[in-house]
């Protein structure tokens, strides 16, 4: 029981760190990103400078190597509304990011996440449009406004555009200050002649990015020189420094629960192995030797132990399907919250094989050893002490 | 033979088995007496940081400035401000005062613009409104009147400077102008807060106006009040300022201030949906233990049975052994609970580096704090807890016939 | 303007083809007329916008189309001083102990809260260098009769993608520009009003300047006085004069 309730507590709680890092790479950074190598530096600027001129190519290459591509283009602009039928008329900078509709999916996963209205098509003037940002602005679907905007060559441009789709992502930062428009029509407003800035790739969930980045940076090398492969972990600095914050605080959180579980399962088993001490002088007295006492006892508790930890790993998964597919509804939490943790809505759990293979050893271990003790000290005491036990 | 006897003499014979259940006891309080003060300190920290950076716990603001505020409209502004600290400072619940000037500030440097903001505050009456003197963690404060100002320890090391070095700001100034002044770097300091340190630059109040072209005005008074004030009074303070002609001016306590309140309650609910968690799996241990120690002494309930002695008064017995059992327990919890808790609650516990990432307002170091209510409340529940637990499984055995029990190994 | 336009233009009937003037030379006409070799102006900036209307005063000094030195007498801005030189924007504050260069994203900011970027302060090339003309009638502004040129970029050192001027044919000066963003959206609406003559060139002595993108808002630009071709030592135009 108590192991049960270990796990489920420690899926969730990983589920949650897990989760923050999937809305980063499902949403915001990918899980790895092919830049130029001079935009990183400049990146706050969004600058247009620092282009891949061939993407097709690139993509394809990646193709080869089975790792889905999505290319896009990433630009800086203020957003025009006007009073009717807006609020009030009004300019705010935005982060918009130009992305081709099919190609997006493979990715990234806002197509799961449209509150309203549909996904943008190619071709169309249309945009989706952060749900908070939304709300800020009192924007509704069919709702006009205007990009502003500069070109490639630097200059002024302008966008008009439609609201088709409101989106409401698990990522604050996205909901908050970003637009979607589709590559071609960024493409053909700014003249990028078929450049792009960025190709998000999708890495496998539990892959070292870091590595994979580099290999994959080794393999385009040659071919396409002067790319660079960013992981996630660089793409969003802060994010790392935060999870070091929840990993501790996670680990005081576990720690605690760990005290109150191993409490509850060694209280258990001592209570059994006293009950049996009679027993234990009964086999004395018939004879048998101290050592096969012994390790009868300790394999009985093995085998409680094992018979616990299965069951306790079996409730646990229960519950953690539970969380992982349906997940607490904390939406009404992170509305205003600004935390660099990017949860908002459904907390889910995350699978931790890990710790379910430790739960179920530390289940076993600890029913053992705590068998060792008491029986040592039975076979220590007289045959008659024993077997007077109450 | 008094119940109450055999109870402690049942308890006394088998001590082990006791001592295991007040351990299991013991421990889940002590951990749900800690986790609590932990949250109050977390709660604390978050309002008393709402209030010194942000709201204060009442905020005097122009009317109209709400409305435009993502504008930063400095025109709508508390005139001769001055005036309106006499009128506040009349009122006795009021403890101290920060006449404030925020506004968008952009720091010139090598060339790029770098966005800040930009505060102007009376240095002096910041060192009791929010003790930033403690603060300061290299250089000092500026001076009034002087082009001086203190950093954020982030922002600074943002733009790469130090004390001494000078940086130059550009602002809009109330009328829509431009202005801009250089400023020579007097301070650094490390707020608790850290959107401070990262966006905020403090200058003389004076200067600011100068600046801004403001003179005599400020964008918003905030203050605090003395402990046990009573609720009334932003009530009192509204009545005083219209009483002398301010009707430009509204005031709000902080609680009614959408953005803060809203933090806090965010949080309360987060921090109560933990401690809720907890309690279920401390309760479950609770129940867990004492649900074993009936079951394990079946046999024993079903001799006293033999014995002669009525369910009931089994019942009976057994719940008084929890009682005392969880008791002990219990308070074994709550003095391990206290005594982990008190001297963290001093030196409190220091997240550090890892709160960098977060924008919602709360420290590096929480300080738990001991509440003597929900620690009482704490003892009551586990006590009754566990004597409730005991109930189920001692009616139930009471009522299998001794033979049964006897024969049941 | 249109309904108006259309039958005076028929009743002109001067189809495009029989004017004898070439795009090219309207624009050079109008660049020998407009840009003056030295001068100095006093005048004043009226900006208008959501929140009412504000006063600004100044006086100026300018060399060519590339070099002004405006020094702000308003008691708002007082000290305040901007130095444009071929492509470069600098800012003087009293208060400031450095000069301010606008430069990238920040010269897109608006000066002063008007209608008119700092962006557009700059540009010192002829129109010809950066943009291609081309002449698409006449039309009438204000009862005078303009050339309607049409100005698209043909290299990239530009703001504008597209201007339309009406210069004057008479006066070659420009009665009215748009400015259009790269997807043809009009930007900026300049409209220039009493145009007098000092010393043989034709100076607008009022001019009206919109973002369109921005609603009730403009600016509006007055001389009060203005000299011409007068000697103006050439260190006005000096950054270490600027910090005086």
């Amino acid at each position: 029981m108590g192991l049960a309730i270990f796990i489920f507590i420690d899926s969730w709680l990983l589920g949650a760190q897990r989760e923050s890092e999937r809305n980063l790479i499902w949403y915001e950074t990918s899980s790895a990103r092919v830049l130029n190598q001079q935009y990183w530096e400049e990146k706050d600027q969004l600058p247009l400078k620092y282009v891949i001129e061939n993407p097709e190519a690139v993509t394809d290459r990646l193709q080869e190597l089975n790792i889905p591509a999505a290319p896009r283009i990433v630009f800086g602009g203020e957003l025009i509304v006007r009073e009717n039928p807006f609020e009030q008329d009004g300019s705010l900078p935005v982060k918009i990011f130009a992305i081709d509709p099919e190609k997006d999916n493979r990715v990234f996963r806002f197509n799961e996440t449209i509150k309203e209205g549909r996904s943008l098509k190619s071709g169309e003037e249309n945009i989706l449009m952060g749900a908070w940002m939304a709300e800020d602005l009192g924007a509704e679907i069919g709702y006009p406004l205007t990009i502003l905007t500069t070109t490639r060559d630097g200059y002024i441009q302008t966008i008009d555009v439609k609201i088709v789709g409101i989106i409401n992502c698990p990522n604050p930062v996205i909901n908050r200050s970003s637009i979607f428009l589709p590559l071609d029509i960024a493409d053909r407003y700014l003249e990028m002649h078929g450049a792009i800035t960025e190709i998000n790739l999708k890495l496998p969930e539990r892959a070292d990015a870091d590595l994979m980045a580099s290999s994959i940076e080794k393999e385009l090398g040659t071919d396409f020189p002067g790319l660079e492969i960013l992981s996630w972990k660089t793409l969003a600095g802060d994010f790392v420094a935060l999870a070091g914050m929840k990993q501790s605080a996670t680990r005081m959180i576990l720690f605690l629960v760990f005290i109150i579980v191993a409490v509850g399962v060694s209280n258990t088993m001592l209570m059994a192995i006293y009950e049996r001490f009679r027993e234990l002088g009964m086999m004395r007295a018939l004879g048998m030797k101290d050592s096969q006492i012994r390790l009868a006892f300790l394999f009985e508790s093995g085998g409680i132990g094992l018979i616990g930890s299965v069951l306790g790993i079996l409730l646990g998964t229960i519950l953690c399907f539970w969380i992982i597919n349906r997940g607490i509804d904390l939406t009404f939490m992170s509305r205003n919250m600004d935390i660099g943790y990017r949860i908002a809505g459904i907390s889910r759990g995350a699978w931790h094989p890990e710790a379910l293979v430790y739960a179920f050893f530390f289940g076993i271990i600890l029913s053992v050893a705590v068998t060792f003790f008491p029986t040592r000290r039975a076979l220590k005491m007289t045959i008659t002490d024993c077997l007077r036990y109450q | 033979m008094k119940l109450a006897t055999i109870a402690a003499r049942n308890i006394m014979r088998n001590k082990r088995r006791s001592i295991l259940s007040i351990t299991a006891i013991a421990m889940a309080t002590m951990s749900i007496v800690f986790l609590f003060s932990f949250l109050e300190g977390m709660k604390n920290d978050l309002a008393c940081n709402l209030q010194t950076y942000y709201t204060g716990e009442i905020r005097v603001r122009n009317n109209n400035y709400g409305k435009y505020e993502y504008l930063t409209p400095l025109h709508l502004r508390i005139e001769a401000y001055e005036d309106v600290l006499k009128i506040i400072e009349r009122n006795n619940s009021v403890k101290t005062l920060s006449p404030r000037i925020r506004f968008p500030a952009g720091i010139y440097r090598n060339g790029e613009i770098y966005r800040a903001l930009g505060m102007g505050v009376d240095f002096q009456r910041e060192k009791s409104y929010q003790d930033i003197e403690s603060r300061i963690i290299k250089g000092r404060l500026p001076e009034t009147g002087k082009k001086e100002t203190l950093l954020g320890a982030d922002l600074a090391r943002e733009i790469g400077v130090t004390t001494g070095d000078k940086i130059t700001i550009l602002a809009t100034t109330m009328r829509r102008g431009s202005n801009a002044v250089t400023l020579r770097i007097t301070g650094i300091a490390s707020f608790p807060v850290e959107s401070f340190n990262k966006k905020y630059l403090l200058i003389p109040l004076d200067r600011v106006q100068k600046l801004l072209r403001m003179d005599g005005s400020v964008t918003e008074i905030i203050m605090k009040l003395k402990k046990g004030s009573s609720s009334m009074v932003s009530e009192q303070l509204n009545t005083a300022l219209r009483a002398a002609g301010r009707e430009e001016l509204e005031i709000k306590s902080w609680k009614k201030i959408p953005s803060s309140y809203s933090f806090i309650e965010t949080a309360s609910s987060m921090y109560n949906f933990i401690a809720l968690f907890f309690f279920i799996l401390a309760s479950s241990v609770i129940i867990n233990t004492t649900m074993m120690v009936i079951h394990e002494r079946r046999r024993e309930i079903g001799t006293i049975g033999a014995m002669g002695m009525t369910g009931g008064e089994i019942i009976r017995l057994f719940f008084i052994e929890t009682v005392f059992l969880s008791t002990a327990g219990s308070l074994i919890g709550v003095i391990l609970g206290i005594g982990v808790t008190v001297p963290l609650s001093i030196t409190g516990i220091h997240f550090g580096k890892a709160m960098e990432g977060f924008s919602m307002e709360i420290s590096n170091s929480i300080y738990p704090a001991l509440n003597l209510k929900s620690t009482a409340l704490v003892f009551v529940y586990s006590v009754c807890m566990a004597s409730l637990a005991t109930l189920l499984p001692s009616i139930k055995a009471a009522r299998v016939k001794p033979v049964e029990a006897l024969r049941n190994e | 303007m249109k309904n108006i336009l259309l039958p005076i233009l028929a009743a002109f009937a001067i189809p495009v083809s029989v004017l004898a003037i070439s795009a090219e030379d309207v624009v050079r006409k109008l660049e020998k007329n407009t840009v003056i070799k030295t001068a100095w102006t006093d005048g004043c900036l009226l900006i208008h916008d959501r929140f009412g209307t504000k006063k600004t005063t100044f006086i100026s000094y300018s060399r060519g189309a590339d070099t002004m030195l405006i020094e702000f007498t308003s008691v708002e801005e007082e000290g305040m001083k901007i130095l444009r030189t071929s492509n470069e924007i600098y800012l003087f504050y009293p208060d400031a102990e450095e000069l301010i260069r606008m430069q990238g994203a920040a010269l897109k900011e608006s000066v002063l809260g008007s209608d008119m970027s700092y962006e557009d302060m700059t540009g010192d090339k002829s129109l010809l260098t950066s943009y291609r003309a081309t002449l698409e009638g006449i039309e009438e502004v204000d009862g005078a009769a303009c050339y309607k040129v049409n100005l698209e970029a043909k290299s990239s050192d530009v703001p504008y993608y597209r201007e339309i001027m009406w210069i004057d044919k008479e006066l070659f000066i420009y009665r009215q520009i748009h400015k259009f963003s790269r997807s043809g959206k009009l930007l900026k609406e300049i409209s220039i009003n009493n145009i007098r003559q000092v010393s043989g060139k034709n100076i607008p002595f009022h001019m009206v300047l919109k973002d369109t993108l921005k609603r009730n808002s403009s600016t509006e630009f007055f001389i009060n006085d203005i000299k011409i071709n007068l000697h103006l030592d050439p260190d006005i135009f000096s950054l270490e004069e600027l910090t005086w």
